[in-house]
């Protein structure tokens, strides 16, 4: 059975991509820099390490390779400070660097030799921020950018026994974005005008992105790489300006 | 005076971009062409007097006629600029074929034209190492969509494209093919769509709904045509001698940012 690695797989969008890869029949290693949860799949293994760290990202492969043939990495650990670049402080820079681009680079040096014998597949989680800004959000937008940038590169230097592609989620409702709408004046009419703002109508569920791993995991996307997929209900296609929802 | 010795010609030249283009242009030392399908409105312009063609930039006989008078009196055209262009305020289902035809007929069709019978006056001016330069008019609604403008956000992409391939198709004959994709620019096509029912805006308060869109711009306000005008400017002179095949984003960083939700 193969085995695919989930980062930052505790909770959100993580979780349910761990939930959906062990349907698809993937032996899954959950990792996070918490314990395993009580609410963890009990079908998944886990193992408490920060990707951030060389030393922890290497006790992650182990622990995979322990399990059996690494076939599917996704790295979807990823932490945001909502901060200007005037206000960044670096501790800020070191922890969001640290988790979003280290940790991204870690972990795929960490797969790509034994994915380079054996073949695999990996899926960065990017950001609809990566190529349009949230203001006060400096270095997650960047660092976002910056994982883009390293999928387009791993999908050429490590091809053909490696596909690499990201994808780019919009609003998808966990906890990360339920904090930031507790934080608004008036956190209903917040949510209402979000919801205008998605011509799907609705905002995403963290299994709108597991969905997506998981196509661009399966051999229907043999011949996808370096690709970056936006998941996102329509939002970014439309302008900022939205007369229709003022 | 960036260009002086230049002669442009400026289609939909008495539009509000238009019209700001050719001014800078005469300031800038050029002779200038100002094409429209209306004919009023002043074109003594401050720097100078705009010479007026009546065209219709869908129209293959008016543009080839308009192209031969620019030959026989200025004898080379070192400056395209088609800035005519119509915008229907409707999404797909309330466009009838007509209109759809008309929007692609101005906007991609015209384009076509003017640029087919501008370019062999164009590479009369593209010799001894100076450069021709063909301005297009895209949009940034041909990259992301506002509501209730479907043909025309069909119409600018389509203007990218063609500009991009024009580009290559031309480069190597010393003319250089860019777009510029304008923001929300105070015009009065902008104040149609501000007052439109296709677009929403229909019967709302105006001033509050401008206000409300300065204020998702990063620079909290909408463009003039003299901003247009600017880098419009710049692309026709020579300074730009090494820009080409590029959609020249101008929106105040509106497109920068992601959807803004109000937090």
């Amino acid at each position: 059975m193969s085995v695919a690695i989930v980062t930052g797989a505790g909770r959100g969008i993580g979780r349910a991509i761990a939930l959906r890869l062990l349907a698809d029949g993937y032996r899954v290693l959950g990792c996070g820099r918490s314990a395993r949860g009580d609410d963890f799949p009990a079908g998944a293994d886990w193992v408490q390490a920060s990707v951030a760290d060389t030393a922890g990202a290497q006790q992650i492969l182990a622990a995979a390779e322990a399990l059996g043939r690494v076939s599917l990495l996704v790295n979807n650990a990823g932490v945001q400070v909502e901060k200007t670049t005037a206000d960044s402080s670096d501790a800020d820079w070191d922890l969001v660097i640290g988790a979003n681009c280290r940790g991204v680079f870690n972990m795929c040096r960490a797969v790509l030799p034994g994915m380079e014998k054996t073949g695999g597949a990996i899926v960065n989680i990017g950001s609809i921020s990566a190529t349009a800004a949230d203001p006060s959000m400096a270095l997650y937008n960047a660092s976002k950018a910056f994982v883009h940038g390293l999928t387009r590169s791993i999908a050429v230097d490590h091809g053909p026994k490696v596909r690499c592609n990201a994808i780019a989620p919009g609003w998808i409702l966990t906890e990360m974005a339920d904090d930031a709408f507790a934080l608004a004046n008036d956190p209903e009419a917040a949510k209402r005008d979000a919801l205008a703002r998605h011509p799907v109508g609705r905002m995403g569920a963290p299994e709108d992105i597991a969905n997506m791993v998981s196509w661009l995991a399966s051999d229907q996307a043999a011949y996808v790489s370096g690709a970056s997929f936006t998941v996102d209900g329509g939002m970014t296609a439309a302008s900022p300006l939205n007369p229709g929802s003022f | 005076m960036k260009l002086q010795g230049k002669t442009a010609l400026v289609t939909g030249g008495r539009g509000g971009i238009g019209r700001a283009i050719c001014a800078r242009f005469l300031a800038e030392g050029a002779r200038v062409y100002a094409a429209d399908l209306s004919e009023g409105g002043s074109l003594d312009l401050p720097g100078g007097e705009a010479d007026f063609i009546r065209l219709d930039v869908s129209r293959e006989d008016e543009v080839r006629a308009a192209m031969d008078r620019v030959l026989d009196e200025a004898g080379k055209l070192d400056i395209l600029v088609n800035a005519a262009g119509i915008e229907i305020e409707k999404t797909i289902k309330d466009t009838t074929l007509e209109e759809w035809n008309r929007s692609f007929a101005v906007n991609v069709t015209g384009t076509f034209l003017t640029s087919k019978y501008a370019l062999p006056l164009m590479r009369k001016a593209a010799t001894n190492g100076t450069t021709a330069s063909l301005i297009n008019f895209g949009s940034y609604d041909g990259f992301i969509a506002d509501p209730g403008l479907a043909a025309y956000c069909a119409t600018k992409g389509a203007v990218h494209a063609l500009t991009r391939a024009m580009a290559c198709d031309h480069g190597p004959e010393g003319i250089r093919v860019n777009a510029i994709c304008p923001g929300y620019i105070d015009t009065p096509m902008l104040q149609s769509f501000f007052t439109g029912e296709g677009s929403g805006g229909g019967g709302k308060d105006i001033g509050a709904l401008q206000q409300a869109v300065r204020d998702v711009h990063p620079m909290r306000s909408y463009g003039t045509p003299d901003d247009i005008a600017n880098l419009v400017n710049w692309l026709a002179s020579d300074e730009a001698r090494y820009a080409s095949g590029q959609l020249w984003v101008l929106d105040g960083g509106l497109s920068a940012q992601v959807q803004q939700m109000k937090l």
